[in-house]
Protein backbone atom coordinates (compact mmCIF):
# COMPACT_ATOMS: atom_id res chain seq x y z
CA UNK A 1 0.00 0.00 0.00
CA UNK A 2 1.94 3.00 -1.18
CA UNK A 3 1.22 6.53 -0.07
CA UNK A 4 1.96 9.86 -1.58
CA UNK A 5 2.72 12.76 0.71
CA UNK A 6 1.35 15.97 -0.62
CA UNK A 7 1.90 17.76 2.59
CA UNK A 8 0.05 17.90 4.92
CA UNK A 9 -2.11 15.09 3.43
CA UNK A 10 -1.10 11.53 2.80
CA UNK A 11 -3.19 9.88 0.09
CA UNK A 12 -3.02 6.40 -1.33
CA UNK A 13 -1.99 6.27 -4.96
CA UNK A 14 -5.15 4.49 -6.03
CA UNK A 15 -7.15 7.64 -5.29
CA UNK A 16 -5.54 9.33 -8.29
CA UNK A 17 -6.55 6.39 -10.48
CA UNK A 18 -10.12 6.59 -9.21
CA UNK A 19 -10.33 10.28 -10.05
CA UNK A 20 -8.94 9.75 -13.55
CA UNK A 21 -11.20 6.77 -14.26
CA UNK A 22 -14.29 8.60 -13.07
CA UNK A 23 -13.43 11.53 -15.32
CA UNK A 24 -12.96 9.19 -18.29
CA UNK A 25 -16.34 7.53 -17.66
CA UNK A 26 -18.06 10.93 -17.36
CA UNK A 27 -16.59 12.11 -20.66
CA UNK A 28 -17.55 8.83 -22.34
CA UNK A 29 -21.15 9.01 -21.14
CA UNK A 30 -21.40 12.64 -22.21
CA UNK A 31 -20.24 11.77 -25.73
CA UNK A 32 -22.66 8.85 -25.99
CA UNK A 33 -25.50 11.09 -24.83
CA UNK A 34 -24.67 13.64 -27.49
CA UNK A 35 -24.61 10.92 -30.13
CA UNK A 36 -28.02 9.66 -29.02
CA UNK A 37 -29.60 13.12 -29.07
CA UNK A 38 -28.29 13.91 -32.54
CA UNK A 39 -29.19 10.58 -34.09
CA UNK A 40 -32.00 9.72 -36.43
CA UNK A 41 -34.08 6.68 -35.37
CA UNK A 42 -34.62 5.51 -38.92
CA UNK A 43 -31.04 5.06 -40.06
CA UNK A 44 -28.44 2.53 -38.95
CA UNK A 45 -26.39 3.45 -35.91
CA UNK A 46 -22.64 3.58 -36.20
CA UNK A 47 -19.62 4.46 -34.14
CA UNK A 48 -20.04 5.30 -30.47
CA UNK A 49 -23.83 4.96 -30.63
CA UNK A 50 -23.49 1.39 -31.88
CA UNK A 51 -21.12 0.55 -29.03
CA UNK A 52 -23.55 1.99 -26.52
CA UNK A 53 -26.43 -0.03 -27.96
CA UNK A 54 -24.43 -3.26 -27.97
CA UNK A 55 -23.39 -2.71 -24.35
CA UNK A 56 -26.96 -1.99 -23.28
CA UNK A 57 -28.29 -5.09 -25.00
CA UNK A 58 -25.58 -7.24 -23.44
CA UNK A 59 -26.38 -6.04 -19.92
CA UNK A 60 -30.10 -6.36 -20.51
CA UNK A 61 -29.76 -9.96 -21.67
CA UNK A 62 -27.61 -10.87 -18.69
CA UNK A 63 -29.93 -9.41 -16.09
CA UNK A 64 -33.09 -10.73 -17.73
CA UNK A 65 -31.71 -14.26 -17.78
CA UNK A 66 -31.07 -14.31 -14.07
CA UNK A 67 -33.62 -11.97 -12.57
CA UNK A 68 -36.72 -11.97 -14.72
CA UNK A 69 -37.95 -9.12 -16.86
CA UNK A 70 -39.59 -6.98 -14.19
CA UNK A 71 -36.70 -6.79 -11.75
CA UNK A 72 -34.19 -6.42 -14.55
CA UNK A 73 -35.56 -2.95 -15.29
CA UNK A 74 -34.74 -1.85 -11.77
CA UNK A 75 -31.33 -3.43 -11.40
CA UNK A 76 -29.73 -3.32 -14.83
CA UNK A 77 -28.59 0.35 -14.65
CA UNK A 78 -26.62 -0.44 -11.50
CA UNK A 79 -25.16 -3.62 -12.98
CA UNK A 80 -24.15 -1.82 -16.17
CA UNK A 81 -22.38 1.00 -14.34
CA UNK A 82 -20.58 -1.40 -12.00
CA UNK A 83 -19.42 -3.45 -14.96
CA UNK A 84 -18.13 -0.38 -16.82
CA UNK A 85 -16.30 0.94 -13.78
CA UNK A 86 -14.74 -2.41 -12.94
CA UNK A 87 -13.71 -3.20 -16.49
CA UNK A 88 -11.95 0.15 -16.98
CA UNK A 89 -10.28 0.04 -13.59
CA UNK A 90 -8.98 -3.51 -14.07
CA UNK A 91 -7.46 -2.48 -17.40
CA UNK A 92 -5.88 0.66 -15.95
CA UNK A 93 -2.62 -1.16 -15.32
CA UNK A 94 -1.98 -1.26 -19.06
CA UNK A 95 -1.29 2.47 -19.10
CA UNK A 96 0.64 2.58 -15.86
CA UNK A 97 -1.88 3.56 -13.19
CA UNK A 98 -2.22 1.53 -10.01
CA UNK A 99 -5.54 -0.22 -10.28
CA UNK A 100 -8.23 0.98 -7.85
CA UNK A 101 -9.44 -2.57 -7.32
CA UNK A 102 -6.05 -3.55 -5.98
CA UNK A 103 -7.04 -1.74 -2.79
CA UNK A 104 -9.19 -3.81 -0.48
CA UNK A 105 -11.37 -0.86 0.47
CA UNK A 106 -12.69 -0.53 -3.06
CA UNK A 107 -13.58 -4.20 -3.50
CA UNK A 108 -15.05 -4.37 -0.01
CA UNK A 109 -17.28 -1.41 -0.82
CA UNK A 110 -18.55 -3.02 -4.01
CA UNK A 111 -19.21 -6.31 -2.24
CA UNK A 112 -20.97 -4.49 0.63
CA UNK A 113 -23.33 -2.80 -1.84
CA UNK A 114 -24.20 -6.22 -3.23
CA UNK A 115 -24.65 -7.57 0.30
CA UNK A 116 -27.11 -4.83 1.22
CA UNK A 117 -28.99 -5.29 -2.05
CA UNK A 118 -29.42 -9.01 -1.34
CA UNK A 119 -30.61 -8.43 2.22
CA UNK A 120 -33.04 -5.69 1.24
CA UNK A 121 -34.52 -7.86 -1.51
CA UNK A 122 -34.96 -10.63 1.02
CA UNK A 123 -36.71 -8.30 3.45
CA UNK A 124 -38.90 -6.84 0.74
CA UNK A 125 -40.01 -10.27 -0.39
CA UNK A 126 -40.58 -11.88 2.99
CA UNK A 127 -41.21 -9.03 5.43
CA UNK A 128 -39.08 -8.41 8.48
CA UNK A 129 -40.58 -11.23 10.56
CA UNK A 130 -40.21 -13.66 7.67
CA UNK A 131 -36.62 -12.55 7.20
CA UNK A 132 -35.66 -13.43 10.76
CA UNK A 133 -37.70 -16.60 10.71
CA UNK A 134 -35.92 -17.63 7.55
CA UNK A 135 -32.73 -18.10 9.49
CA UNK A 136 -34.28 -20.94 11.47
CA UNK A 137 -35.37 -23.03 8.52
CA UNK A 138 -35.67 -25.99 8.19
CA UNK A 139 -34.55 -26.85 11.75
CA UNK A 140 -33.59 -24.55 14.59
CA UNK A 141 -29.89 -25.59 14.76
CA UNK A 142 -29.45 -24.48 11.12
CA UNK A 143 -29.11 -20.88 12.24
CA UNK A 144 -25.31 -21.11 12.31
CA UNK A 145 -25.10 -22.33 8.74
CA UNK A 146 -27.61 -19.76 7.55
CA UNK A 147 -25.66 -16.93 9.17
CA UNK A 148 -22.47 -18.15 7.52
CA UNK A 149 -24.27 -18.49 4.23
CA UNK A 150 -25.29 -14.85 4.51
CA UNK A 151 -21.81 -13.51 5.08
CA UNK A 152 -19.88 -15.91 2.85
CA UNK A 153 -20.76 -14.22 -0.48
CA UNK A 154 -19.61 -10.88 0.93
CA UNK A 155 -16.18 -12.17 1.93
CA UNK A 156 -15.62 -14.37 -1.06
CA UNK A 157 -16.58 -11.78 -3.69
CA UNK A 158 -14.44 -9.04 -2.22
CA UNK A 159 -11.46 -11.32 -1.62
CA UNK A 160 -11.69 -12.92 -5.05
CA UNK A 161 -11.51 -9.60 -6.86
CA UNK A 162 -8.85 -8.20 -4.55
CA UNK A 163 -6.69 -11.32 -4.70
CA UNK A 164 -6.77 -11.69 -8.46
CA UNK A 165 -5.96 -8.08 -9.24
CA UNK A 166 -3.36 -7.53 -6.49
CA UNK A 167 -1.47 -10.70 -7.21
CA UNK A 168 -1.42 -9.85 -10.90
CA UNK A 169 0.02 -6.44 -10.11
CA UNK A 170 2.63 -7.83 -7.72
CA UNK A 171 3.75 -10.49 -10.16
CA UNK A 172 4.15 -7.90 -12.91
CA UNK A 173 6.22 -5.74 -10.54
CA UNK A 174 8.47 -8.69 -9.70
CA UNK A 175 8.86 -9.44 -13.41
CA UNK A 176 9.84 -5.87 -14.19
CA UNK A 177 12.43 -5.89 -11.40
CA UNK A 178 13.90 -9.13 -12.73
CA UNK A 179 14.20 -7.85 -16.30
CA UNK A 180 15.68 -4.59 -15.03
CA UNK A 181 18.41 -6.58 -13.31
CA UNK A 182 19.12 -8.65 -16.41
CA UNK A 183 19.10 -5.56 -18.65
CA UNK A 184 21.53 -3.75 -16.39
CA UNK A 185 24.16 -6.43 -17.01
CA UNK A 186 24.43 -5.34 -20.65
CA UNK A 187 27.07 -2.58 -20.58
CA UNK A 188 26.04 0.46 -22.60
CA UNK A 189 22.28 0.58 -23.10
CA UNK A 190 21.61 -1.24 -19.86
CA UNK A 191 20.08 1.63 -17.92
CA UNK A 192 16.80 1.34 -19.79
CA UNK A 193 14.78 -1.75 -19.03
CA UNK A 194 14.32 -2.76 -22.65
CA UNK A 195 14.06 -6.48 -21.94
CA UNK A 196 11.01 -5.85 -19.82
CA UNK A 197 9.34 -3.82 -22.56
CA UNK A 198 9.81 -6.70 -25.04
CA UNK A 199 8.77 -9.59 -22.80
CA UNK A 200 6.12 -8.06 -20.58
CA UNK A 201 3.16 -7.60 -22.98
CA UNK A 202 2.50 -11.34 -23.13
CA UNK A 203 2.06 -11.44 -19.37
CA UNK A 204 -0.02 -8.28 -19.45
CA UNK A 205 -2.46 -9.96 -21.83
CA UNK A 206 -3.08 -12.73 -19.34
CA UNK A 207 -2.98 -10.86 -16.04
CA UNK A 208 -4.67 -7.63 -16.99
CA UNK A 209 -6.94 -8.16 -19.99
CA UNK A 210 -8.05 -11.78 -19.59
CA UNK A 211 -8.11 -11.99 -15.81
CA UNK A 212 -9.54 -8.50 -15.31
CA UNK A 213 -12.43 -8.93 -17.73
CA UNK A 214 -13.28 -12.38 -16.46
CA UNK A 215 -13.36 -11.16 -12.85
CA UNK A 216 -15.73 -8.36 -13.90
CA UNK A 217 -18.01 -10.87 -15.59
CA UNK A 218 -17.98 -13.19 -12.60
CA UNK A 219 -18.77 -10.35 -10.18
CA UNK A 220 -21.84 -9.22 -12.10
CA UNK A 221 -22.99 -12.78 -12.74
CA UNK A 222 -22.81 -13.65 -9.05
CA UNK A 223 -24.56 -10.42 -8.07
CA UNK A 224 -27.45 -11.04 -10.44
CA UNK A 225 -27.73 -14.71 -9.45
CA UNK A 226 -27.77 -13.96 -5.72
CA UNK A 227 -30.35 -11.21 -6.10
CA UNK A 228 -32.42 -13.33 -8.45
CA UNK A 229 -32.57 -16.12 -5.87
CA UNK A 230 -34.38 -13.88 -3.41
CA UNK A 231 -37.04 -12.52 -5.73
CA UNK A 232 -40.54 -14.01 -5.51
CA UNK A 233 -41.10 -16.98 -7.76
CA UNK A 234 -43.57 -16.50 -10.57
CA UNK B 1 13.14 -10.51 13.76
CA UNK B 2 15.77 -13.18 14.11
CA UNK B 3 16.94 -15.47 11.37
CA UNK B 4 14.82 -18.40 12.49
CA UNK B 5 11.73 -16.16 12.47
CA UNK B 6 12.34 -15.06 8.90
CA UNK B 7 13.03 -18.60 7.81
CA UNK B 8 9.80 -19.81 9.33
CA UNK B 9 7.89 -17.04 7.59
CA UNK B 10 9.29 -18.22 4.28
CA UNK B 11 8.33 -21.81 5.04
CA UNK B 12 4.81 -20.68 5.90
CA UNK B 13 4.51 -18.77 2.64
CA UNK B 14 5.59 -21.84 0.73
CA UNK B 15 3.05 -24.00 2.49
CA UNK B 16 0.29 -21.49 1.80
CA UNK B 17 0.75 -21.70 -1.94
CA UNK B 18 0.17 -25.46 -1.88
CA UNK B 19 -3.55 -24.82 -2.13
CA UNK B 20 -2.92 -24.60 -5.85
CA UNK B 21 -2.37 -28.35 -6.07
CA UNK B 22 -5.95 -29.48 -5.97
CA UNK B 23 -7.08 -26.48 -7.99
CA UNK B 24 -4.99 -27.69 -10.92
CA UNK B 25 -6.44 -31.17 -10.64
CA UNK B 26 -10.00 -29.91 -10.42
CA UNK B 27 -9.78 -27.50 -13.32
CA UNK B 28 -8.11 -30.11 -15.51
CA UNK B 29 -10.93 -32.52 -14.73
CA UNK B 30 -13.47 -29.84 -15.64
CA UNK B 31 -11.73 -29.19 -18.94
CA UNK B 32 -11.78 -32.89 -19.72
CA UNK B 33 -15.50 -33.09 -19.10
CA UNK B 34 -16.00 -30.03 -21.28
CA UNK B 35 -14.15 -31.64 -24.17
CA UNK B 36 -16.28 -34.75 -23.76
CA UNK B 37 -19.45 -32.65 -23.80
CA UNK B 38 -18.40 -30.90 -26.99
CA UNK B 39 -17.65 -34.26 -28.58
CA UNK B 40 -21.15 -35.39 -27.77
CA UNK B 41 -22.85 -32.22 -29.02
CA UNK B 42 -20.68 -30.11 -31.30
CA UNK B 43 -23.30 -27.43 -31.82
CA UNK B 44 -23.32 -26.22 -28.22
CA UNK B 45 -19.64 -25.34 -28.27
CA UNK B 46 -19.97 -21.64 -27.39
CA UNK B 47 -22.18 -22.26 -24.39
CA UNK B 48 -19.94 -25.01 -23.13
CA UNK B 49 -16.88 -22.81 -23.50
CA UNK B 50 -18.35 -19.91 -21.54
CA UNK B 51 -19.58 -22.22 -18.80
CA UNK B 52 -16.14 -23.80 -18.59
CA UNK B 53 -14.38 -20.46 -18.20
CA UNK B 54 -16.89 -19.30 -15.59
CA UNK B 55 -16.59 -22.48 -13.54
CA UNK B 56 -12.81 -22.51 -13.67
CA UNK B 57 -12.52 -18.88 -12.59
CA UNK B 58 -14.80 -19.47 -9.60
CA UNK B 59 -12.90 -22.59 -8.55
CA UNK B 60 -9.66 -20.66 -8.88
CA UNK B 61 -10.46 -18.56 -5.81
CA UNK B 62 -9.02 -21.30 -3.57
CA UNK B 63 -5.61 -20.96 -5.18
CA UNK B 64 -5.90 -17.17 -5.12
CA UNK B 65 -6.60 -17.16 -1.38
CA UNK B 66 -3.43 -19.17 -0.83
CA UNK B 67 -1.34 -16.88 -3.02
CA UNK B 68 -2.73 -13.85 -1.20
CA UNK B 69 -1.69 -15.25 2.17
CA UNK B 70 1.77 -15.98 0.82
CA UNK B 71 2.12 -12.43 -0.51
CA UNK B 72 0.95 -10.99 2.80
CA UNK B 73 3.51 -13.04 4.67
CA UNK B 74 6.36 -12.19 2.33
CA UNK B 75 5.79 -8.49 1.90
CA UNK B 76 4.21 -7.28 5.11
CA UNK B 77 6.06 -9.33 7.69
CA UNK B 78 9.28 -9.74 5.72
Amino acid sequence: MTLLSVSPLKIQVEVISIVVITTIILVLLFLVNRAIVKSDPLEKPKGLLLLGMIYYQMMDKLTTENMGAKAALKYSPYIASIALYMAISNLASLVGFNQPTSNFSVTLTLALITFFLIQSTKIRTNGIVGYFKGFFEPFAPFVIMNVFGTFAPLLSMSLRLFGNITSGGTLMQLFYTFTAYISSLIPIVGGFNFLGVILAPALHVYFDIFSGLIQTYIFIMLTTIFIGNELPQE
Amino acid sequence: MGDIGRGLIAVGAGLAVMTGMMTGAGQGYAAGKAVEAVARNPEAENKIRSMLILGCAIAETCAIYGMLIAFLLMFVFQ
